[in-house]
């Protein structure tokens, strides 16, 4: 990204008892933060959008000071010209879906590029209310966008959404994320949409920034197992079909020497597909020729193994790649499971999820 | 029935002072809801206590209180007697003030009462979108808060119509000039004139019914 879209935070801000404080740079173009609910992520967003006041520090974007204590400053939001998508969309329920796109547009005659970006122009005379969940969020996104905005705030746009939606919308933030040149910060508590769209990540907890980089590096390093735990997921792998057979409905991945399985998906043999299996979707054998229906039984070692409250966590080594694992304490005194046991790991091939790329 | 022409200057008094009272009390009303409802400041449950009182007081005595303000040695009558020269007490702007103090909690319940079911949130994406706080007020606020404030317009207007305790304190009950429809029935249930009660009462009562059926139509769905 540019130096003049570049936004830089320093900030503190309490509320009820949570503070909130941050000290980054966005330099990319798409920015997630990845934290629980509850972490800060939409305070952070309020603050940068201006409905809500740090209590101290500064929100920089580019050479532009929003805000500074120290030296008063304090945009009003209607002056950032950051557009603002909300979990719940927050549709003006009075005004048609065309007017709540023109609402913010600088020149309201011009249709809005944003309308065939989003495929929303069959649903202009509609009330929102009239809308389902999934049309809802498109015209949100397009309403922000419509307003030509320097950036572009999504505050857990697909939370409110089944999966099977969110799988349609994440497409067309694609769409938005190539057709418009402005900055995105994106805020999820899903670790897949994060992998999906961000370029750089940050992770949040307790109004803190834990961690941040590059998101499959930063969220597939088995440093990051407390950050599996945190996001409630999950393993990614980044892996290259070696067979992709329509008819039976599987395609095949390469993991090292072994290979998973996971449901058909339109691929070409050689193409790297990232998957992504939840810790707790994966059971650990410690004998390799079990009957079972599941498809894949991976070869691994315990590298390391983290006794918390609810749940033992294992970092498990298949090849080269890490795989997070969720068991009960129960489970682990029975098998006697430890550090450098050889185990394998079973996974249906319906619990491997593809993610975008 | 044949109404006297005496009850028609009655009735058409009592409705120039409600619409005026309108007038004068509606933006009043909506500065002061939009304050109650979206914003905090220290004199917040004064301001709420000192406009709802009115409700709560016996209209005599908040007659007694105006006229006590309003008098030629009150406080804010003495200062517009010496400065214009004009005697509010017993004059027909003297009706409109009293009506309006009445009415104008109940206008100003209304108007809360809608602003405040207005999502804040939608008011903030507004002001992401660019918005100005007056623009989200006209464009947002305002009209997501209409039953609210319909419904508070209504029962004020209906009560500025009936008005009487305030107003005989204030001013007077001079027929053809300050005597409201709720001042001659009082007169004529004196002077015993029965028929003239009755229509009077009818009249009254059908605008009573009128107001608070407009009323609930616009604020329940």
């Amino acid at each position: 990204m540019a130096d003049s879209t570049r936004i830089r935070l320093n900030f503190r801000k309490s509320l009820g008892g949570f503070t909130l404080a941050v000290d980054c740079v966005l330099e990319e173009k798409v920015s997630a933060f990845l934290g629980v609910s509850g972490s800060g992520k939409s305070t952070l967003l309020n603050c940068i959008s201006g409905t809500l006041t740090p209590d101290e520090g500064q929100i920089a974007f580019g050479d532009e000071i929003l805000y500074d204590s120290t030296a008063k400053i304090n945009l009003p939001p209607e002056k950032r010209r950051f557009g603002y998508v909300f979990q719940e969309g927050h549709l003006f329920p009075h005004l048609t879906v065309a007017q709540n796109i023109r609402y913010g547009q600088p020149n309201p005659r011009k249709s809005s590029d944003a309308i065939d970006v989003l495929e929303i122009s069959e649903l202009l005379q509609r009330y929102p209310k009239e809308l389902s969940g999934g049309q809802r969020q498109r015209v949100a996104i397009a309403r922000a966008l419509a307003m030509e905005p320097r950036m572009l705030l999504m505050d857990e746009p697909l939370a409110s959404l089944d999966s099977t939606l969110k799988d349609r919308i994440i497409p067309y933030l694609h769409h938005v994320k190539n057709a418009f040149e402005i900055p995105i910060l994106y805020v999820t508590h899903t670790f897949s949409e994060a992998m999906a769209l961000a370029d750089e990540a940050f992770l949040i907890a307790d109004g803190v920034i834990i961690a941040n980089g590059e998101p499959h590096r930063l969220l597939t390093a088995p440093s990051a197992m407390p950050i599996a735990q945190l996001t409630g997921v999950e393993n990614t792998l980044f892996l290259p079909v070696t067979l992709s057979d329509e008819a039976h409905g599987v395609t095949s991945l390469k993991i090292g020497d072994q290979s998973l399985v996971i449901p058909y998906t339109d691929v070409e043999v050689g193409d790297i597909v990232p998957v992504a299996v939840r810790a707790e979707d994966i059971i650990i054998s410690l004998e390799p020729d079990l009957p079972v229906s599941a498809r894949n039984i991976l070869r691994g070692k315990i590298q390391c193994l983290d006794v918390k409250s609810e749940r033992t966590w294992l970092s498990i080594l298949v090849e080269w790649h890490h795989l997070a694992v969720k068991i009960t304490h129960e489970a682990r005194e029975q098998m006697q499971l430890r550090e450098g046991l050889e185990v394998y790991c079973v996974i249906k091939a319906s619990a491997i999820n593809r993610l975008w790329d | 029935m044949k109404i006297t022409p005496a009850e028609v200057a009655a009735l058409s008094l009592s409705i120039k002072v409600a619409l005026l009272s309108l007038v004068m009390t509606f933006p009043v009303g909506l500065l002061v809801g939009w304050l109650l409802a979206k914003r905090t400041f220290p004199g917040k449950t004064f301001l709420n206590t000192l406009v709802m009182s009115p409700l709560v007081l016996p209209p005599i005595v908040s007659g007694y209180l105006l006229l006590i303000l309003l008098g030629k040695h009150g406080f804010i009558g003495g200062f517009i007697y010496q400065t214009f020269g004009i005697e509010i007490i017993f004059s027909q702007l003297a009706v409109v003030i009293a009506v309006s103090i009445i009415s104008f909690p109940l206008l100003v319940r209304g108007i809360v009462t809608g602003m405040e079911s207005v999502p804040v949130e939608l008011e903030n994406a507004a002001r992401t979108l660019g918005a100005s706080p007056v623009k989200v007020f006209i464009t947002i606020t305002l009209p997501l808060a209409y039953r609210g404030v319909i419904g508070g317009t209504i029962l004020g207007f209906s009560k500025s119509l009936g008005e009487f305790g305030a107003t005989i304190m204030v001013a007077g009950n001079i027929p053809g000039k300050t005597q409201t429809m709720a001042l001659s029935i009082f007169s004529a249930v004196h002077l015993g004139e029965d028929a003239s009660v009755y229509r009077l009462v009818f009249i009254s009562t059908i605008v009573a019914f009128v107001a608070l059926w407009l009323t609930e139509r616009f604020t329940l769905r």
